[in-house]
C-alpha cells in the first residue's frame, strides 16, 4: 500500500510542475484542477491506510468545495477578460 | 480474491492519472488536454475509490460520497472549464 501511495505523490507533482512552468491562465486552471482533485484523492487513501474518518472527511470536503470554488474562478477570471 | 481485486481497482487507477496527466506535458491544446485530465482523474480515482470500497468495507459511506461527488463535480468542472477556454469563439 505504501508503494501506491508513493506512485499518488508522484502523480502529483507533474500538475504542480505544470502549474509552475505554464504561464497561459486555463492551462494553470487545468492544472490547479488535476491538482485538487488528485490531493483529495490521496488525503483519502492516507486516512482508509490510517482507519480514521476524520481526515477522510476532509478529503471529501476538498472534493466538493474545491471544485466548486474552481469553477466559480473560471467564470470571474472569463468575465474580467471579457471587460 | 477481494484483496487482489482491490489492489488491481488501485493499480488500474493509479496507471489511468499517470497517463492522463503525462498530456499535461506536451504542446497539445487546453481541450486536448482538458478531455484527456478529466477521463483520467474520473475514471481514475473513480477506480482508486472502489479499490479502496473492496479493502475497507466498513467506511463505504465515506468512499461512495466520494465517488458521486467525483462523478458529478469533476464532469461539471470539465464543462465548465471548456465553456470559459473556448469561450473567445462565437459559434452562430
Amino acid at each position: 500500500m505504501n508503494l501506491f501511495l508513493i506512485a499518488m505523490i508522484l502523480a502529483l507533482l507533474i500538475p504542480i510542475y505544470d502549474a509552475w512552468k505554464n504561464e497561459d491562465i486555463w492551462r494553470r486552471m487545468l492544472a490547479f484542477g488535476s491538482i485538487s482533485t488528485k490531493a483529495a484523492i490521496t488525503i483519502l487513501f492516507v486516512s482508509v491506510l490510517r482507519d480514521d474518518w476524520m481526515i477522510g472527511i476532509v478529503g471529501v470536503m476538498i472534493l466538493t468545495v474545491g471544485n466548486a470554488a474552481l469553477m466559480l474562478l473560471a467564470q470571474i477570471i472569463k468575465r474580467i477578460g471579457e471587460a | 480474491m477481494i484483496d487482489l481485486l482491490s489492489y488491481t481497482c488501485i493499480g488500474i487507477g493509479i496507471f489511468f492519472s499517470f497517463w492522463g496527466t503525462s498530456h499535461l506535458l506536451t504542446q497539445r491544446s487546453v481541450l486536448f488536454k482538458l478531455h484527456s485530465l478529466s477521463v483520467a482523474d474520473t475514471l481514475g480515482s473513480m477506480s482508486i475509490m472502489f479499490g479502496l470500497l473492496l479493502k475497507r468495507p466498513r467506511e463505504w459511506p465515506l468512499l461512495l460520497l466520494a465517488i458521486i461527488c467525483l462523478a458529478l463535480w469533476n464532469t461539471m468542472l470539465g464543462y465548465v472549464l471548456a465553456y470559459c477556454a473556448s469561450g473567445e469563439q462565437k459559434y452562430e
